[in-house]
């Protein structure tokens, strides 16, 4: 298997967020044994965003890592633990709540994906960027 | 993510109508517009309204910059508000040529409006020290004001008064202290003393810094409004707010930090590596500690404690701009009379003769342009209301009846703080309220 | 000629009045206005120069009616206020009065019969003079007033018919009585020399005095007689309350002073004690109303009536600081609660409402009535005695003029003129602090021509309060002449000592 950025890389649809976890310097952190939980957004969940806010964050690498942070959990969870418990804690501090489990919600972005494992963690793919608040 | 209108008409709606008090103004909210109306005279005051704001503004977060990088911790900060001419040709990141995210078209060196005033004032040229005597200037004291209300309130969300209370925090201010008062035996014999007090002043600077980066934001939003509605492109009221809602997307993340300047080198209070963010550490705070808290009205009215008129809850304070009785009474704060009078210096013309037609015409233009203001800043907390819906919850046109519920509930939310009496909610409905 | 001329202002231009067409109704407001600034001027020139001759024309021999006319210490003072009062009553009145021209005209008839009144020498002659002003001013509260009018002039009339009736029956009984019983052929003469020649009989001066009292104490008033005044004050136009406050109240005071106290001395001795009771009695009453009062024209109704009986404790005293302490009481007083009227005049034109709880904030300087509200604290201030404006040299002449005769009344006194203070902050607070509606908030400011009367008002009460011999210096020489009782040569020391003054007018 492949580490969750590989993994990443070879989906193919995830070039924004694989430059934003090196413009933030999060390579090695997400390289490491982990084990991760990554709510992955696609390409167009980045592009949804009103223009400017991506270019803003990859500009400062402090705060583009917080809102990266913000989609992983330490461990690695698969969808069926995930909708046992109502609240996640994230790397970045903030709760990710889940919402629903049919269709798998995670806060107000759909699971796409769920459950592609990794080496070191799992990764569900979502359709909107996640912020804490 | 813009705030998309679903195709009118063409189907039913999906979840039953509110029956919430305002729900009129709910559904409006859902059809993605304003808790303001959508006329033309609404679009016409509040874009009026918003360059009147945007000029003292620009000095504001000038001077809030300047006070909080070079005057810090001066004991007798006499002429905090005689800004360095460096300050007022700080470039703002957001206007000019060589900004990286340009909102404004305009230069990046103050405003000339605001320079003219500045030489100028109500009276006549005169040395800057008459015109700071005179109060014949741009009332910092506003601003000063809103900085002190965020830092009063504290915990609004964000995790900027965390790390002020942090030690990480503590280690770089004493580092700027000491530095600061290198070789000023009583101040620093004051600060072993008093470790505290002069750790909370650098706190309170380091919420000027906060604020003035808030505002160095704003301002370029708000000229950039007001030319586009003077170009004909700004045509409703929703339009404006959907602005606002991309400026804040797109300055979300903007690093919120507290950088001092002693003697040429820069300490860093607050690093941008702490990851504090224009969105939650600065604009979220600055609306509910302004629009909606502040402090209770100052004026020609008396609180009784023991009947419990100013309440026990700091979250209940209800005396922000949203709620304010807009009468000048003088004071700092909120109702906002300092910044109605810097206001009333840059009045576009057609506002001008807007207010002469009315009541007592230009007697009471303050009254009349704070009532304007206050719906203006109604748009812009229902901008942050839909960049928050947009962020956290789930698009106006989504499909799936429990988002557009759990979006419905976001809103009543929001609306239910306006259900107390103070609320100017209803008032701002119809063009009576002026 | 001066003294004809005083009377022959108003008679003329009440007359001209009617006859002016209506479509110009300035022209009505600035006749009228003119006619009284006129009658001042030349009662002002009259102090300057000796005092004018009493002049006396035969009239109506055979019933004792003759033209008598003069002035003294007593009498020209009070004409002066009369015509200041009357003048600002008229520049008062809206620009837009209703009926500008019967309304005028009867401001102009009371200010005749007032005048009329306070020049007589002769008492009937002031019997008829006083039975004059009780026409047009009901006719005044009865058409332009609000919305209990119609029974507030009924009160009115009736109970200033019973006070005319009486006044009639009294100064009827005191000349055929005195002279009569004298048994002289020659037809009774009701002149004061005459009257004051032929005192009366113990009993009869009894009956005589208490008519003269109802009559009087009516129109003043004083509890318990006072049942007209705070209805009509309240119901009557600001502007026609500002001359039945000012001026025709103080019919009462001067019937008082020259009958009761000049002309029946034993009598009023004797009845001292209850009168000065009375006087404590109302100012109570009045004070402890007006602080209970929902309504700011019922509030000075009860204010005045609470005045008025600082004024009887003090006539009822008789001392000669006393007296002084009343002429200055009457002047100050009517200063006052015509400057107070004009206040609450402008603020019911621009809000509509006199009530307490409609109204807040007007003080707001841009959207409210900071002249006018800073005009009516000086009033209050002034009202409730503060040295510096014209209520308390008055007041303080009164006490102290007072308190060695009547102790306890003056005490009594001396805590409801307290509780002026009370009512005047709390008035003050509830109208004038506070937030101001900005729903209702929709006048415009007062121009100049509104603020003038109320101007003149104040720079006089000022004046007054600064310099108190304008207050007192007219009738000092008057008012000791009649004075009954002497005052307590250390309170004398103490006080004001009268001191010959170019104004003072030889009794």
């Amino acid at each position: 298997m492949a580490t969750i950025l590989e993994t990443a890389l070879a989906a193919g649809c995830f070039n924004t967020l694989l430059a934003a976890v090196d413009a933030a310097g999060l390579r090695g952190a997400l390289e490491g044994p982990g084990p991760f939980t990554v709510f992955a957004p696609v390409d167009d969940a980045f592009a949804a965003l009103p223009p400017g806010t991506v270019q803003t964050l990859v500009d400062n690498p402090a705060q583009l890592a917080r809102i990266l942070k913000y989609h992983v959990l330490a461990g690695a969870h698969g969808r069926s633990a995930l909708v046992g418990q109502p609240e996640w804690s994230s790397l970045e501090g903030a709760p990710i709540p889940i919402r629903r489990s049919e269709p798998f919600e995670v806060k107000n972005a759909t699971v796409v994906t769920a459950d592609i494992a990794c080496d070191n963690g799992i990764v569900h793919v979502i359709d909107r960027v996640i912020l804490p608040g | 993510m813009t705030t998309t209108t679903p195709a009118a008409g063409t189907k039913t709606p999906l979840i039953p109508p509110s029956t919430h008090r305002y729900a009129e103004v709910i559904h409006r909210l859902e059809a993605g517009g304003s808790m303001l109306p959508d006329t033309p005279e609404n679009l016409q005051q509040i874009i009026g309204i918003y360059k009147a704001y945007a000029v003292p503004m620009d000095f504001y977060w000038r001077d809030l910059l300047y006070i909080a990088e070079q005057v810090f911790l001066n004991p007798l900060p006499a002429f905090k508000y005689f800004i360095s001419q460096e300050y007022l040709d700080r470039p703002c990141s957001y206007s000019g040529d060589q900004s990286q995210l340009r909102i404004w078209r305009g230069g990046e060196k103050a405003h000339p409006e605001l320079i003219e005033f500045m030489e100028r004032g109500e009276t006549r040229r005169m040395p800057k020290l008459l015109h700071h005597l005179w109060h014949d200037r741009v009332n910092m004291e506003f601003a000063e004001a809103c900085m002190q209300a965020m830092l009063w309130h504290q915990g609004m969300g964000g995790r900027f008064n965390d790390y002020l209370a942090s030690d990480a925090y503590k280690a770089n201010a004493d580092r700027a202290i000491k530095a600061y008062f290198k070789g000023n035996p009583l101040m620093l014999g004051l600060y072993k003393l008093f470790p505290d007090m002069v750790l909370e002043q650098v706190k309170q600077l380091s919420y000027y810094s906060n604020l003035g980066l808030f505002w160095e934001v704003m301002a370029p939003v708000f000229f950039e409004m007001s030319d586009l509605y003077d170009e004909g492109k700004l045509t409703s009221v929703p339009q404006a707010m959907d602005f606002l809602v991309n400026g804040i997307f797109a300055v979300a993340g903007r690093p919120i930090y507290h950088h001092v300047f002693i003697r040429g080198e820069c300490f860093e209070i607050i690093p941008k590596s702490e990851g504090f963010t224009w969105l939650y550490e600065a604009a979220l705070p600055y609306v509910e500690a302004v629009f909606y808290r502040t402090s209770p009205f100052r004026g020609t009215k008396s609180y009784n404690a023991q009947a419990g008129q100013v309440p026990a809850n700091q979250a209940d304070f209800h005396y922000g701009i949203l709620y304010a009785d807009v009468f000048p009474v003088g004071s700092a704060g909120i109702p906002p009379t300092l910044l109605m009078q810097d206001m009333l210096h840059f009045l576009p013309p057609y506002l001008q003769e807007m207010y002469k037609t009315h009541r007592r015409g230009e007697e009471d233009q303050l009254i009349q342009l704070g009532i304007t203001f206050q719906r203006s800043m109604y748009n812009v907390t229902s901008a942050v209301i839909q960049a928050l819906r947009c962020a956290l919850l789930y698009p106006l046109d989504d499909s799936d009846p429990e988002h557009l519920t759990a979006n419905r509930q976001f809103f009543e939310a929001q609306m239910d703080r306006f259900l107390r009496p103070e609320a100017r909610l209803p008032d701002i409905q119809t063009q009576d309220y002026r | 000629m001066t003294l004809l001329l005083l009377l022959l202002l108003p008679l003329a231009a009440g007359l001209v009045l009617p006859l002016l067409s209506p479509s110009r109704p300035g022209l009505v407001r600035g006749l009228a206005a003119a006619t009284a600034l006129a009658q001042l001027a030349v009662g002002l020139l009259a102090c300057g120069r000796q005092p004018p001759a009493d002049l006396s024309l035969s009239w109506l021999p055979q019933l004792g009616l003759s033209l008598d006319l003069g002035l003294d210490g007593l009498s020209l003072p009070l004409v002066l206020l009369t015509a200041l009062i009357t003048a600002m009553a008229v520049l008062a009145s809206p620009a837009d009065q209703g009926r500008p021209r019967l309304y005028f005209a009867l401001i102009l008839a009371t200010n005749l019969g007032v005048v009329g009144a306070f020049l007589a020498r002769n008492a009937l002659l002031f019997v008829l003079a006083f039975e004059l002003v009780l026409i047009p001013t009901t006719l005044l509260v009865a058409i332009w007033g609000g919305e209990r009018r119609a029974g507030a002039a009924v009160r009115f009339l009736l109970f200033g018919a019973v006070s005319g009736l009486s006044l009639l029956g009294g100064v009827l009984a005191f000349g055929w009585f005195g002279q009569g019983a004298a048994g002289a052929d020659t037809a009774v003469s009701f002149s004061f020399e005459a009257l004051a020649a032929t005192p009366l009989p113990a009993s009869a001066q009894r009956w005589v005095l208490a008519l003269l009292v109802l009559g009087f104490g009516i129109k003043l008033p004083v509890v318990p007689l006072h049942g007209w005044q705070p209805i009509s004050y309240a119901e009557a136009p600001p502007p026609v309350v500002m001359l039945l406050g000012g001026v025709v109240s103080k019919l009462g005071a001067y019937g008082l002073l020259r009958f009761g106290v000049g002309l029946l001395p034993e009598a009023w001795s004797a009845f001292s004690p209850e009168i000065a009771a009375a006087g404590a009695v109302s100012a109570v009453y009045g004070a402890l109303n007006a602080v209970a009062a929902t309504d700011i024209r019922r509030l000075m109704a009860y204010s005045s009536l609470g005045h008025m009986g600082l004024l009887v404790l003090a006539l009822a005293a008789a001392t000669p600081m006393s007296l002084q302490g009343a002429m200055a009481q009457v002047l100050a007083h009517g200063l006052i609660v015509a400057l107070l009227f004009d206040c609450v005049g402008l603020i019911q034109r621009k809000t509509g409402t006199t009530v307490i709880a409609e109204l807040s904030g007007l003080m707001n300087p841009i959207r409210g009535l900071p002249f006018t509200m800073g005009l009516m604290l000086l009033a209050l201030m002034a009202a409730a005695g503060i040295p510096g404006l014209a209520g308390f040299p008055a007041e303080l002449l009164v006490f102290e003029g007072s308190w060695t005769v009547f102790p306890r009344a003056t005490l009594i006194c001396l805590v409801a003129s307290g509780f002026t203070a009370v009512y005047a902050v709390r008035l003050f607070n509830r109208v004038g602090f506070g937030r101001l509606d900005n729903n209702r908030a929709d006048w415009q400011s007062t121009r100049l021509a509104e603020r003038l009367p109320a101007v003149v008002l104040t720079t006089l009460v000022v004046l007054a309060g600064i310099w108190p011999a304008g207050l007192t210096a007219w009738s000092e020489a008057s008012t000791a002449a009649i004075a009954l009782r002497h005052s307590d040569r250390v309170v004398q020391q103490l006080a004001l000592a009268p001191s010959p003054s170019s104004l003072s007018l030889p009794a």
